[in-house]
C-alpha cells in the first residue's frame, strides 16, 4: 500500500518537474544594536510544482524568516529567491502586493480572521481586492467553505467558532484566490494535537487534489509525516533535506 | 477594488467604532455649523446694508449733476479739487451718455419748487421735470393713476409725490387738510388743482413797497396719479413732463430759479445691471461730470463689511480647525489600533493605493456626515436667531444655497486633508511588522 503511494508520487514528480521555488544562497542578517545576527546564512533548496514541503526547525533556527523572505514580507540581505520565474528580491512594495495577489495564499498561526466578518465574508475578503463582484465572490467563498467542511458555519463570526474551525476558514481564505503557492506559518501552532492532525490532513489533501505547492513552517518534526519533503533548519542553515517523508 | 466595496468597508469600519465616530462627527458638525452661522451673519449684514441702500434709490441708477468733478488724485495741487465749476448738461450730452456700454436708459430732468392749490388748501411741491417717455424705466412706483404723458399742448399733467396729499394745509390757519381719522381731505378724483410758482398767489403779505411786478399766473393742472412710497427717494417728487415745465418756465422766469432752457440740472443714467454701474460712473466722471450712485456707496460700505465678515469667518474657522485636528487624531488612533488588520489585508493582496483609499474614504465620510449634520444645525440656529433673538436688532442670518453646498464640500475637503497623513502612514506600514503587532 505504502509502496504504491510512493511509486505514484515518484511518477508524478518525474512527469512534471517544473521548479516553482528556487532559493539560492539566501542570507539574512539582522542588526541588533551593534551586533549582527545571522538569521539565515546561505540557504539553498528548490521545490517542484505541486510539492508539499515543511520547513522544520527549533525556535530561532530562521524558519519564519525564510518564509517571510519567500512571501516577500521582508527583503533578503543577499541571495536570490525565484518564485514562479520571478525574482521576489527585486520587487518593490507594489509589485510584491501584486505578486502575492496573483501567486500566493497565506495561512497564519493565529488565523488572523477579521473578527467583525462572518466566515463567508472572511473567505470572500481577498477577492474584494481583486475587484470581483459581490455575487461572484460570495459564490466562490461558499464553495471553498464547503470543501473545508464548514458549510454549516457560513454565517458564524470567528468568535463563535473553535480554533480548528477558524483555521479551516483561514485555509479557505488562502485558497479562494486559486494561488499556485500556499505559505503556512505554523498552521497548527495554536491547536491541540487532535485538531492539528485534522487540519494538517485537510491542508495537505486540498493541496494535493488542487495541485498546489505548499510550504509550511513548523517546529514539530512529526509534521513531516504529512508532507512530501522536509527541510531541516538549524542556526540559519539547512542541515538536512528529507525526500519522500510522507507516512500518512 | 471597486468603489462600492471601498465605500461599504469604510462605512463598516466607522460603524465598528460608533462612539468615536460619533464624537468626531460631532466635532466636525460643530465646526461646520460655526463657520456657516458666522458666514451667514456676514451675508445677512451685507443683505441688510443692501436693502438700506436700495431704500435710497435704485442700485442701477447713476445721478449726473451739472457741475464738474475733479479727482483730487489726478491733480498735483491739492487746493484745486474743491473748485467745482459748472458744466453743461444738454441733449447732446444725453446722447453721449446713452452710447456708453452698459447704459440702459438716460433721462434728463430739472427740478423746481411750486405751489399746488386745491380749494382752500395748498401744498408746496418739489416738481421734477422728467422725460415722460423714459420715466417709466426709472423706478417710479405708482400708488394710483399713471405717470404724466409727454406734453402736447397747454394741459399740464402731474403725478403727485407720495406725501403731497397729506401735506395740504390752509395757508390762513395753517390747519392740515386731514379729517379726524387722518385721511387727506384732498383726493385725486374729487378735487381740482391749480399750480403756481408765485408765492404771492398763496400768501397775502403786506406789500414792502418795493417795485411791484405782476403776479405769476395760476395754471389748471390735471393730477393723473400719485406715487407710492415703495419707490424710495423718488416718492418725494411730483412729476411733470420736462417740456411742459420748460414752457411754464418761459412764462414764469421771475419766480422759477435754477432753470435754463435747453439745459438740464441733472441726468439720470440707468445701467443694465449693478455690475456695470461703477464702470459707467467712472466713464462719466472722466467726462468731467459729478456722478453719484447708490451702488458706489453700497460697494464702499460692503468693502468695509467684508473685513468684519472675514473676522467672523475666521472665528468659525477656528472651530473647524479644531475639528480637523480631531479627525486626524481619530484616524491616527485608528491606524495604531488596526495595525495588525492593515498588515493582514496587505498580505491578502490589498494594494497600497486601496489602503490609503480606505482611510481617506473614512475621513471623507466623517467630513460629509459632519458637514451635513452641521448644516442642519446651522439652519436650525439661523432660524432661532432670526425669529427669536435678532428680529429687531437689524442683523440677519442668511444661508444661501451656495453656502450650504460649499460648507459640505469644504468640510469634506478639510476631512480629506486631515486624513491624508494617516492614510499615508497606513499605506507605508510594513506588512511584516503589522502582522506581528498585537
Amino acid at each position: 500500500m505504502e509502496q504504491a503511494y510512493e511509486i505514484a508520487g515518484a511518477a508524478a514528480s518525474t512527469t512534471k518537474k517544473e521548479i516553482i521555488i528556487d532559493i539560492r544562497d539566501l542570507k539574512k542578517t539582522y542588526r541588533v544594536g551593534s551586533v549582527n545576527v545571522h538569521a539565515l546564512s546561505g540557504i539553498n533548496f528548490s521545490l517542484n510544482r505541486g510539492e508539499i514541503c515543511c520547513v522544520v526547525g527549533r525556535s530561532g533556527s530562521g524558519k519564519s524568516t525564510l518564509l517571510n523572505l519567500m512571501a516577500g514580507l521582508e527583503g533578503p540581505t543577499s541571495g536570490e529567491i525565484v518564485i514562479a520565474r520571478q525574482h521576489v528580491e527585486k520587487m518593490n512594495q507594489s509589485e510584491l502586493i501584486l505578486f502575492r495577489q496573483q501567486h500566493v495564499g497565506f495561512i497564519f498561526q493565529s488565523f488572523n480572521l477579521m473578527p467583525y466578518y462572518t466566515a463567508l465574508e472572511n473567505v470572500a475578503f481577498p477577492l474584494v481586492f481583486r475587484g470581483m463582484s459581490k455575487r461572484k465572490r460570495m459564490k466562490l467563498a461558499r464553495e471553498m467553505l464547503c470543501s473545508v467542511g464548514l458549510e454549516t458555519h457560513l454565517k458564524h463570526k470567528p468568535t463563535q467558532m473553535s480554533g480548528g474551525q477558524q483555521q479551516r476558514v483561514g485555509i479557505a481564505r488562502a485558497l479562494v484566490t486559486n494561488p499556485e503557492i500556499v505559505f503556512a506559518d505554523e498552521p497548527t501552532g495554536n491547536l491541540d494535537s487532535k485538531t492539528s492532525d485534522e487540519v494538517m490532513n485537510l491542508i495537505c489533501d486540498i493541496a494535493r487534489t488542487q495541485n498546489k505547492t505548499l510550504v509550511m513552517v513548523t517546529h514539530d518534526p512529526n509534521m513531516a509525516a504529512f508532507t512530501d519533503k522536509a527541510v531541516h533548519l538549524l542556526d540559519g542553515q539547512v542541515v538536512k533535506i528529507d525526500e519522500n517523508t510522507r507516512e500518512i | 477594488m471597486s468603489i462600492k466595496d471601498m465605500l461599504s468597508i469604510a462605512a463598516m469600519n466607522l460603524r465598528r467604532r460608533k462612539l468615536r465616530t460619533f464624537l468626531t462627527v460631532l466635532g466636525m458638525a460643530i465646526g461646520t455649523a460655526s463657520i456657516v452661522v458666522m458666514v451667514s451673519l456676514g451675508i445677512g449684514m451685507q443683505e441688510v446694508t443692501k436693502e438700506i441702500f436700495e431704500g435710497y434709490g435704485s442700485l442701477t441708477l447713476i445721478n449726473v449733476y451739472n457741475y464738474s468733478y475733479q479727482d483730487p488724485s489726478q491733480t498735483s495741487n491739492s487746493m484745486v479739487w474743491s473748485s467745482g465749476s459748472e458744466v453743461t448738461l444738454d441733449a447732446k450730452k444725453v446722447d453721449e451718455f446713452k452710447r456708453i456700454p452698459g447704459v440702459q436708459a438716460v433721462m434728463p430732468l430739472v427740478q423746481v419748487y411750486g405751489y399746488l392749490k386745491s380749494g382752500q388748501y395748498v401744498s408746496g411741491i418739489q416738481i421734477m421735470g422728467v422725460d415722460a417717455a423714459s420715466a417709466e424705466q426709472f423706478g417710479f412706483v405708482l400708488d394710483q393713476g399713471r405717470l404724466p404723458n409727454t406734453s402736447t399742448g397747454s394741459n399740464y399733467e402731474l403725478t403727485l409725490g407720495n406725501y403731497v396729499l397729506y401735506n395740504f394745509y390752509n395757508p390762513k390757519t395753517y390747519r392740515q387738510a386731514v379729517d379726524n381719522e387722518g385721511n387727506p381731505r384732498v383726493s385725486l378724483d374729487k378735487s381740482r388743482f391749480q399750480l403756481t410758482f408765485d408765492h404771492r398767489n398763496i400768501y397775502e403779505y403786506e406789500d414792502y413797497g418795493g417795485e411791484s411786478t405782476p403776479k405769476g399766473k395760476m395754471y389748471k393742472v390735471n393730477v393723473v396719479g400719485a406715487l407710492s412710497q415703495e419707490g424710495g427717494m423718488n416718492a418725494y417728487y411730483t412729476l411733470m413732463d420736462i417740456n411742459a415745465l420748460n414752457r411754464l418756465y418761459r412764462e414764469n422766469k421771475d419766480n422759477m430759479y435754477g432753470l435754463e432752457t435747453g439745459k438740464y440740472q441733472e441726468v439720470w443714467v440707468k445701467c443694465e445691471s449693478t455690475d456695470d454701474v461703477v464702470a459707467v460712473q467712472e466713464k462719466i466722471n472722466s467726462m468731467g461730470y459729478a456722478a453719484y450712485s447708490v451702488q458706489e456707496g453700497l460697494q464702499t460700505q460692503q468693502e468695509m463689511q467684508r473685513q468684519t465678515q472675514m473676522l467672523l469667518g475666521a472665528i468659525g474657522g477656528v472651530a473647524l480647525l479644531v475639528a480637523a485636528i480631531g479627525i486626524m487624531n481619530t484616524m491616527m488612533m485608528s491606524i495604531y489600533e488596526r495595525t495588525k488588520e492593515i498588515g493582514i489585508i496587505k498580505v491578502l493582496g490589498c494594494r497600497m493605493g486601496n489602503i490609503a483609499g480606505l482611510f481617506l474614504t473614512e475621513s471623507a465620510f466623517i467630513g460629509l456626515i459632519g458637514g451635513a449634520v452641521g448644516l442642519g444645525v446651522s439652519y436650525a440656529l439661523s432660524y432661532v436667531l432670526n425669529t427669536q433673538i435678532m428680529e429687531t436688532a437689524g442683523i440677519r442670518s442668511i444661508i444661501p444655497l451656495y453656502l450650504s453646498l460649499g460648507a459640505v464640500v469644504f468640510s469634506m475637503g478639510v476631512a480629506l486633508i486631515s486624513g491624508m497623513y494617516p492614510a499615508f502612514r497606513a499605506m507605508r506600514l510594513s506588512a511584516l511588522t503589522a502582522i506581528r503587532a498585537e
